[in-house]
């Protein structure tokens, strides 16, 4: 039995989504857009001979975009006749640029390693990305030796500002943020073209080049006040290979460089987990820890209450000191005798 | 709460598609239990996705997508025994490349999991991440992850999990008192850089989350760990909510809501009344917020119960009298800034 193609039921987007791919595929010269739109399963269906395909059309463009989303080289050519006309571009799927390279292999402990590095990320886009390069491991047909057992890793991208900016990223757009630098009260608006967005003591940087200064800065993804506005057709480059290790090794200076001494209340909560953390200081009661941000460790530390006490720098100690002002004031219940 | 992985949807169904046909051309008979296995899905969007592919192909010269065109399986296989043998095929023969983003999202992952002692093997890691970028389309997005200085204590319970024995540990509450705890560890969990143990509590009769860096005195015991199922929480979920939990009234700007995703506050007003906005809490008890909230100076404001707001307060002016106290012969701190 052999089910004919011209099948009544309505076309599903997968099917005409795979229709098409075959097609630019299996075509060497390309094919333009009114041949697509007349022959492939999917949009034949609907093609009007003569008529208006305008939304028809807009389909196309979609679905080049999806396409293009999972990594498929989904390439345009123009007419040697006709050079920068839409109307006879062709378009194609090299096979080579398809096809994973032939040297690739990957060993069964490879596979599980992969494995567990795409349950990394439990949520988001970056979560349905990691299971697509999971399905494509998996047609390679190898088997994962026994996966570690006892361990739950998870990456939790949870700043609003980290899709629309790696998405933008990857686009080689520049981005208009309204920034609330640590230490200022009052946010302003960025314009930055995003070169890498990094994880460095557990927090997510943003590295890329401030528009207004001409020159490589880093933000925190947590003080990015509002929407991150994507400037509408790119025309940044996109971001060499090597951009995320630089932001790394930067933001690795930085923390070497800067370190503060605490004391810490012996036995305390500060005790145990800032001791992990840092080198014991001169003193018994001291740990010396270093830091990226004056103003996060400044957080952080005035959380710890009465169990640690700055010592240096004076700037943190300040700021510090400032912050256990601001809430004793704003939590003191007022009496009666100062309404 | 918090985003939920995006469903599966077209794009998700066309990679299953463009992965199996290299798949079953490397097998060439396969149950569909087998593929369905293999590829972690059910059978039935196996059975789909071969209907669809054996229905499928390319327009050919004729552009009428003539038998030919298209690609085909033994039917009766399919049919009687759930059997796939794929015996024509059509414009692709091998596995697609990554795109850049799902290259960068492994290799990420990757870089995560070199802080676990079992993957120390920094260039067997590198050469993976490499093999990664050269199989992708265009070079991988620029997401990286710095490596952490694992705790010493991931080795310490990973052993005892795989001999399956106890470990004994002092533990800091967040109510500042130091407890003896002797635990069937089940899992190591992590969430960015905070690692957590999850396991059965002696003391507590329970299953509980731990925070690592707030163990000391961590051995591992020759008592065999009893198994014990988990009722799967969300991984460092410390909170245990309970009965006799406190409910505390918090004001803040309505863009930090997120900061307090771990509490699971609940907007008790609309941000329309200005940019501040009020949400609830449900904590066991005013120690941890008091840390939390003298933490987010400036931002989290506690409203009510005032026995909260006191709590707070005193914990932060005790911070205060630590520097007053050292400053008491020069001038005395009045002016408040």
């Amino acid at each position: 039995m052999s089910p004919t193609p011209e099948h009544q039921h309505p076309v599903t987007v997968e099917e005409r989504l795979f229709s098409l791919v075959l097609a630019l595929i299996a075509t060497q010269i390309g094919l333009t857009k009114s041949e697509i739109l007349s022959t492939v399963q999917g949009y034949r269906q609907r093609f009007q001979i003569g008529g208006d395909n305008a939304s028809l059309e807009r389909q196309f463009e979609r679905d080049k975009d999806d396409i293009r989303e999972l990594g498929i080289p989904l390439e345009t050519i123009e007419s040697p006749d006709d050079p920068g006309s839409n109307h006879h571009l062709r378009y194609r799927i090299p096979k080579g640029l398809y096809d994973l390279p032939a040297d690739i292999t990957f060993s069964p402990d490879e596979i599980m390693l992969l494995k567990l590095a795409a349950t990394v990320w439990r949520e988001g886009s970056l979560s349905a990305e990691s299971r697509r390069a999971l399905t494509k491991l998996n047609s390679l047909g190898i088997d994962s030796t026994d996966p570690i057992v006892g361990y739950a890793p998870f990456l939790r991208a949870r700043e609003s500002s980290f899709e629309p900016l790696s998405k933008a990223m990857d686009r080689g757009q520049v981005v208009a943020f309204l920034y609330l630098k640590p230490g200022e009260s009052a946010p302003r608006r960025r314009v930055v073209a995003p070169l890498a967005v990094v994880l460095h003591e557990g927090r997510w940087h943003l590295y890329g080049t401030d528009q207004d200064a001409a020159a490589p800065r880093t933000f925190l993804l947590s003080r990015i006040v509002g929407p991150v506005v994507a400037r509408p057709g790119g025309g940044a480059r996109r971001a060499d290979d090597g951009q995320g290790e630089r932001a790394l090794a930067e933001l690795d200076a930085l923390w070497q460089a800067q370190t503060a001494s605490i004391a810490v209340e012996a036995g305390s909560d500060a005790a145990v987990r800032l001791g992990k953390r840092g080198a014991p200081g001169v003193d018994a009661d001291t740990v010396d820890l270093h830091y990226t941000d004056l103003n996060i460790l400044a957080d952080e530390l005035a959380g710890y209450g009465p169990e640690v006490l700055v010592r240096s720098p004076a700037a943190l100690r300040e700021a510090v000191l400032t912050r256990l002002r601001q809430v004793r004031d704003s939590h003191t219940i007022p009496t009666e005798a100062d309404r | 709460m918090t985003a939920k992985p995006a469903a599966f949807g077209a794009s998700d169904k066309l990679t299953f598609l463009l992965s199996l046909v290299p798949y079953l051309m490397d097998h060439d008979r396969v149950s569909v239990a087998a593929v369905a296995e293999h590829f972690g899905v059910t059978p039935e969007r196996v059975r789909d996705a071969v209907n669809l592919i054996a229905m499928s192909g390319v327009p050919g010269e004729t552009r009428q997508y003539l038998h030919g065109d298209l690609f085909d399986i033994q039917w009766d296989e399919f049919e009687t025994n759930d059997t796939i043998v794929l015996t024509h095929l059509v414009a692709i023969d091998d596995s697609p490349r990554f795109s850049a983003r799902e290259a960068a999202a492994l290799i990420a992952g990757l870089q995560y999991l070199s802080a676990l002692p079992e993957n120390a093997d920094k260039e067997a890691i590198a050469s993976l991440m490499a093999k990664l970028s050269r199989s992708s389309t265009g070079a991988p997005s620029q997401l990286a992850v710095s490596r952490t200085d694992a705790d010493v204590a991931i080795s310490v319970i990973q052993g005892a999990v795989r001999a399956g024995t106890q470990v004994e540990f002092d533990y800091l509450s967040a109510r500042g008192s130091a407890e003896h705890r002797r635990v069937d560890p089940v899992r190591i969990e992590s969430v960015d850089n905070d690692w957590y143990l999850r396991g059965w509590c002696h003391l507590r009769g329970a299953m509980r989350t731990f925070r690592l860096d707030r163990m000391s005195a961590l051995t591992s015991t020759l008592v065999p760990a009893d198994t014990h199922d988990d009722d799967a929480q969300q991984p460092g979920a410390l909170f245990v909510s309970s009965a006799d939990d406190l409910t505390v009234t918090i004001e803040l700007p309505a863009s930090a809501l997120g900061l307090l995703a771990d509490y699971g506050p609940e907007p008790t007003s609309s941000a329309a009344e200005g940019d501040l906005t009020r949400a609830s809490l449900r904590v066991s008890h005013f120690h941890g917020l008091k840390r939390f909230v003298t933490g987010l100076a400036g931002v989290v404001t506690v409203v009510e119960p005032g026995a909260a707001r006191q709590t707070v307060a005193d914990w932060a002016a005790s911070g205060v009298a630590r520097y007053d106290a050292e400053s008491d012969r020069s001038a005395p701190d009045t002016a408040r800034p």
